[in-house]
């Protein structure tokens, strides 16, 4: 099997190319934030069901899930040097991940249903 | 051979030069907001279930021990943001030669104190 998902160029370019996205959508989001004239409830739903938004926020939350496992990834290989252990908390943090994503896409997916 | 030195790794003693500092805590921002992703998924979910739950939010986040980890994050989004985008550069080739680097470091703190300042004064104020 495989572990060329473990290691070499592969993450390492998917780390950047997802850190250049969010550091864009960080600068978005505060735009947003800050030229809004209320933060309030239906404004916020505005915002977030706006499709543009809920496209780049989706593009977003996809950057830094992958963001998040290459960092997590890389942290844990260079402190825990026991297979076992490795792949256990390996298998830990991506079920976090996972989850967390299949639940910010049915969060930003309500408003397509409702 | 067995190698009887005493190794000497008290983390509190070791003094790292600033290059390593701004390394180092762009690793420990990035952990703290890995940890803080399932939390802001719960809150925002409550927050675009109803008006109500929007509240709920505003309230939960208003709790004086919450405001502490409001910091936290802000200071962790703040560093690993400036860190981060100072790691690109160098793999740019940008900023890698020695008294370059601790220019650059010193610029991400100089950027993240500002960035940490002008987000607590139009967030909070």
């Amino acid at each position: 099997m495989s572990l060329y998902v473990l290691e070499g160029l592969r993450p390492w370019v998917i780390q950047r190319v997802s850190a250049v996205y969010l550091v864009l959508f960080f600068i978005y989001a505060a735009y947003c934030y800050f030229s809004a004239d209320v933060i309030a409830y239906d404004a916020w739903r505005d915002w977030l069901y706006n499709p543009f938004n809920t496209t780049v926020t989706g593009i977003f939350v996809i950057a830094i899930l992958f963001h998040a496992w290459i960092g997590m990834r890389d942290v844990v290989l260079d402190y825990v040097h026991n297979i076992m252990m490795r792949i256990f908390i390996l298998a830990v943090l991506i079920g976090i991940l996972i989850g967390s994503g299949l639940w910010v896409f049915r969060i930003l997916l309500l408003s397509v249903v409702a | 051979m067995t190698d009887n030195r005493p190794v000497y790794l008290n983390l509190i003693k070791i003094r790292l030069p600033l290059t390593g500092m701004v390394s180092f805590a762009h690793r420990i921002s990035g952990v703290l907001l890995f940890l803080f992703i399932p939390f802001s998924v719960y809150l925002l979910d409550l927050s675009v279930q109803s008006a109500e739950s929007f509240a709920a939010v505003k309230q939960l986040l208003d709790q004086p021990v919450m405001l502490v980890v409001q910091l936290l994050i802000i200071w962790s989004i703040a560093h690993h943001f400036f860190a981060g985008i100072r790691f690109l550069l160098i793999d740019a080739e940008i900023g890698v030669e020695k008294s370059q680097a601790r220019i650059g470091s010193w610029l991400v703190l100089l950027a993240e104190l500002i960035a940490i300042l002008l987000i607590v004064v139009g967030v909070y104020s």
